[in-house]
């Protein structure tokens, strides 16, 4: 049992710059549940100019009270009134030459209760000039596809050129539930060995069986996808449209607010989002 | 530039993140880059960071996770072939 969810977008900015506001999207305005991302593994591979990297975010979520219904919080680690922090690891890898990044998310625990894997893949898009013609061009488009983004003398003033270029991303969910199944294989192995122990966790499994109660929980987790997709999709733009008004500079500036206005605990931008806006 | 899971890890993490974006933005997108010419700084960070993941017991999560990533890796490229 398995459900998933996939979506083409186009945002109207060059390839590199959406590679650059991607490592850069943590705070926006529609990312104040994000406590925290750390880098932990980097490597760069100058024969293929590949850069892969592993980063940990800690995302603070409200559990659905659907699932506090169908799951005790005590199980989930999660406080009375549902509120738990979840870690989050994030891999991508970003081809420079070849014009695509493919990233991937998951959560890191609970995997058992809920897996939730998303993948979204950018691309540039395929250059619509016939070869002759780009034959021609010559080293003047190869160094416009490569620099889009131009500097005023300082490196951190680095400003996205409007050039009319776009970025493909697919983006896909999946989620898995395989609650039940370890306690279920564990009381089998304590059948077997003549043990008529139950563990007491699965109390609450008799009355819902396994497979509808993963059904239920990829049905919540869905929902709540759907939900969160498009404060994601928006919180790319603000970090995009921050760079194309005032460079990277204008991205830290950005960053340094939102990140002033989550530890003062005021939301102030976040009016317009939806106020559940977990990833 | 966002914040450290370890308050502590803050400081060095925002001198490498400034050292990253720079040499990001000016020679990996460019395709100029030859090196990762930020690796002694990740280094300092790394150090300050996998102290804290231990502090905090993420860092077996953390390992099984990334064992696990490499063995679906692994499988993916064998069902390609």
């Amino acid at each position: 049992m398995v459900k998933f969810y996939s979506t083409n977008d186009t945002y109207s900015y060059p390839f590199p710059a959406v590679t650059l506001a991607y490592f850069l999207r943590y705070p926006n305005p529609y990312s104040t549940h994000v406590l925290s991302t750390d880098t932990i593994a980097r490597n760069y591979d100058p024969e293929t100019q590949r850069l892969t990297t592993i980063r940990l975010h800690l995302k603070r979520s409200k559990l659905p009270s659907a699932v506090g219904k169908l799951i005790p919080r005590s199980l989930l680690g999660a406080s009375a009134n549902g509120d738990t922090q979840t870690y989050i690891l994030e891999k991508s890898v970003v081809d420079i030459k070849e014009g695509w990044m493919d990233t991937e998310s998951q959560n890191l625990e609970w995997t058992g209760v809920l897996s939730v894997v998303e993948r979204q893949m950018f691309k540039r898009p395929a250059p619509a000039v016939p070869d002759e013609v780009k034959i021609f061009q010559g080293m003047e488009g190869a160094a416009r596809r490569h620099g889009f983004i131009t500097f005023g003398g300082l490196g951190a003033g680095a400003k996205v050129e409007d050039s009319g270029e776009t970025t493909e991303v697919t983006s896909s969910v999946t989620l898995h539930s395989h609650i039940g199944e370890t306690w279920k294989k564990r009381r089998a192995a304590s059948v077997e060995s003549g043990g008529e122990e139950q563990p007491q966790k699965m109390g609450f499994l008799r009355s819902w069986g396994t497979s509808t109660l993963q059904k239920n929980i990829e049905k919540i987790g869905l929902t709540r996808t759907l939900r969160s997709q498009p404060n994601a999709r928006e919180g790319m733009k603000v970090v995009l449209e921050r760079m194309r008004e005032g460079g990277l500079v204008g991205v830290l500036d950005g960053m340094r607010r939102d990140r002033e206005a989550i530890l003062a605990g005021r939301d102030l931008l976040k009016k317009t989002a939806r106020p559940d806006n977990d990833e | 530039m966002s914040a450290s899971l370890a308050p502590e890890c803050n400081e060095v993490k925002e001198r490498y993140d400034s050292c990253f974006l720079k040499w990001y933005s000016e020679k990996f997108l460019r395709g100029t880059s030859t090196s990762d010419e930020c690796d002694p700084l990740f280094k300092q960070y790394e150090k300050c960071l996998s102290r804290a993941l231990k502090d905090r017991g993420i860092d077996k999560m953390l390992k099984e996770a990334r064992e696990d990533n490499r063995e679906n890796d692994a499988e993916h490229m064998r069902s390609k072939r």
